[in-house]
């Protein structure tokens, strides 16, 4: 392969890798602390990026009960972002209270669990379907203000082209696994979370109250869940309306299987490889990604079932 | 003597089973009380009951005259009450250190929690000099020492130990008593439940016998040691 040609895949790789990761991320922070995959977390990825549009100006199609309706104001892309992953991070606590909480005070077993936030999921999607129509959302052009949509990282003759969109995705990944990794492994908050989620009725015995991190570790989840959302529509466009966040949950999970379930860094360096290798498809064969990342999971999980990551999980009795 | 805690007609069920059946208990302010009885006579179904990860089906508990009967899990370590689980429960991918830290996370006085750390290290040397460890790789008596040094972490006014000599080699047991009796007169309260029936009944001031979730016998532990009846179901 042309280096040139290798650099620009790399650097595509890297982006949506980074992506891949914060959303995973969130993923794995709901497992590590509850033990139950919460399948409604592609429907926050698809909410993110719908309030990260609407809240950045973007108008309802002509489809749908809100046909044709917009914000009265609208926020410039940054604070859209930041201000549609906050309103994630609340959606994944609503969630968290009708799907997961009264199951969990009633002891319910959490496959049980497991089909409720599938259910959360469902619902989700059909009701902004009924809102907003299932039409293709794309964020408009001058989205980022007055940045250039790409910039040339190699020389005239041998251009390494970037999307300027790719430089944000991966620097705003950067930053949240930046401050999710000093957050949880270095304040006093991140050790009660990291206590909660080894043991959180001994924890409940040192003062920590594990509900309280429950919802707060779904805040988190959410707000990662969509801001990913958030990044890659704005990227490639809110592609198949309400069930957008489908392909990226399933996806997801393979993430953090790959990474090890429940491990952070598992779930960061799950993301990259992923996102890496699926740039590395030769476009021939573009069509058949998903089909080849799930086929490198496979591969790998028969070698190590634990995942990259992962420790061994010793069965309790 | 003031009553620090006092338990009455105490009942907790296990889905069908009765744990305990309306058991009336207290313990005096500064006194050592050991409760002892067979595996399953409802001895750590009692420590829980207190610091409320079971919920009983009947009956009221009082701490310094309040009643803390509904009261959350994590607030009762907040109101001067911890317990060191049976298995001892460390928090085994954390270090020795946040371990200890997370102990006091009910607290706020910086400095208190600090100088509390140092008393912790001073009397038991062996988390000091593991301090940075994970304390999954600590032995068993380590362990042991760092469930009852990190409930003593929140300042509490009565502490609660489950079988602290469990799986744990004779010299070691020796050493954790030393330190239950040191803990005593120093002040603490202490609620001790113990397979050792001996080595309990020497500690404690007074004694609980349970059989079967009920209480069967109370008295000063001195005079239990030579009790005849004490002596052949429990002391062997």
């Amino acid at each position: 392969m042309d280096i040139t040609l290798f650099l620009q895949q790399f650097l595509n790789g890297l982006s949506i890798g980074s992506v891949y990761a914060i959303f995973a991320v969130g993923y794995t922070l709901v497992f590590s602390i509850l033990g139950i995959i919460n399948f409604a977390h592609g429907a926050v990825f698809t909410l993110g990026a719908y309030f990260t549009y609407f809240l950045s100006g973007g108008a309802v199609g002509t489809n749908g009960l809100l046909a044709n309706l917009a914000l009265p104001f609208q926020f410039s892309f940054a604070i859209a972002l930041l201000l549609g992953s906050i309103l994630s991070g609340l959606s994944a606590i609503a969630i968290e209270r009708l799907a997961f909480r009264p199951l969990r005070l009633k002891g319910a077993d959490p496959l049980l669990t497991l089909v409720s936030s599938l259910g959360a999921a469902l619902v989700i999607v059909n009701v902004l379907q009924y809102l907003v129509g299932a039409e293709i959302y794309t964020f408009s052009e001058g989205i980022y203000g007055d940045l250039p949509a790409s910039i040339n990282l190699g020389t005239a003759e041998r251009p390494i082209m970037i999307r300027t969109v790719q430089i944000i995705i991966f620097g705003v990944s950067a930053v949240m696994v930046g401050i999710l990794t000093y957050g949880i492994g270095f304040t006093r908050m991140g050790k009660a979370l990291q206590a909660v989620a080894e043991d959180a009725t001994t924890a409940s015995l040192l003062g920590i109250d594990p509900e309280r991190f429950i919802t707060l570790t779904f805040f988190v989840s959410g707000f990662l869940g969509g801001m990913a959302g958030a990044l890659v529509g704005s990227s490639v466009s809110i592609a198949s309306g309400p069930y957008f966040g489908i392909a990226y949950g399933l996806k997801g999970l393979g993430v953090i299987v790959l990474g090890g379930l429940g491990n952070i860094p598992g779930a960061i360096v799950g993301g990259m490889v992923i996102g890496l290798a699926e740039a590395f498809v030769p476009t021939d064969f573009s069509g058949y990604k998903d089909a080849i990342a799930f086929a490198i999971l496979f591969v790998m999980l028969l070698v190590r079932p634990q995942g990259l990551l992962g420790r061994s999980r010793i069965q309790k009795v | 003597m003031q009553k620090l805690l006092e338990i009455q007609n105490l009942s907790v069920n296990y889905g069908a089973i009765q744990a305990l059946q309306a058991i009336d208990l207290f313990i005096n302010e500064g006194e050592i009380v050991t409760l002892i009885g067979a595996n399953g006579a409802g001895k750590s179904t009692t420590l829980k009951a207190i610091s409320r990860l079971v919920n009983p089906v009947g009956g009221r508990i009082f701490y310094q005259g309040q009643d803390v009967t509904r009261m959350a899990a994590h607030q009762v370590v907040r109101s001067g009450i911890a317990h060191s689980p049976e298995g001892r429960r460390v928090l085994t991918r954390q270090t020795v250190l946040t371990n200890l830290e997370l102990g006091a996370y009910g607290r706020s006085d910086r400095l208190g929690i600090k100088a509390d750390l140092e008393k912790q290290f001073l009397t038991f040397p062996r988390l000091g000099e593991r301090r940075q460890q994970l304390a999954g790789t600590l032995s068993g008596g380590e362990q042991q020492m760092l469930a009852i040094a990190r409930a003593l972490m929140s300042r509490p006014k009565l502490l609660l130990l489950d079988e602290p000599s469990l799986g744990l080699a004779p010299q070691i047991v020796l050493e954790i008593f030393a330190v239950i009796r040191q803990l005593h007169q120093q002040g603490v309260t202490i609620l001790l439940v113990e397979q050792n029936a001996n080595l309990a009944l020497q500690t404690a001031n007074r004694v609980y016998i349970l059989e079967a979730g009920q209480l069967t016998l109370t008295g000063n532990a001195a005079e239990l040691l030579t009790d005849e009846r004490v002596r052949q179901a429990y002391l062997g």
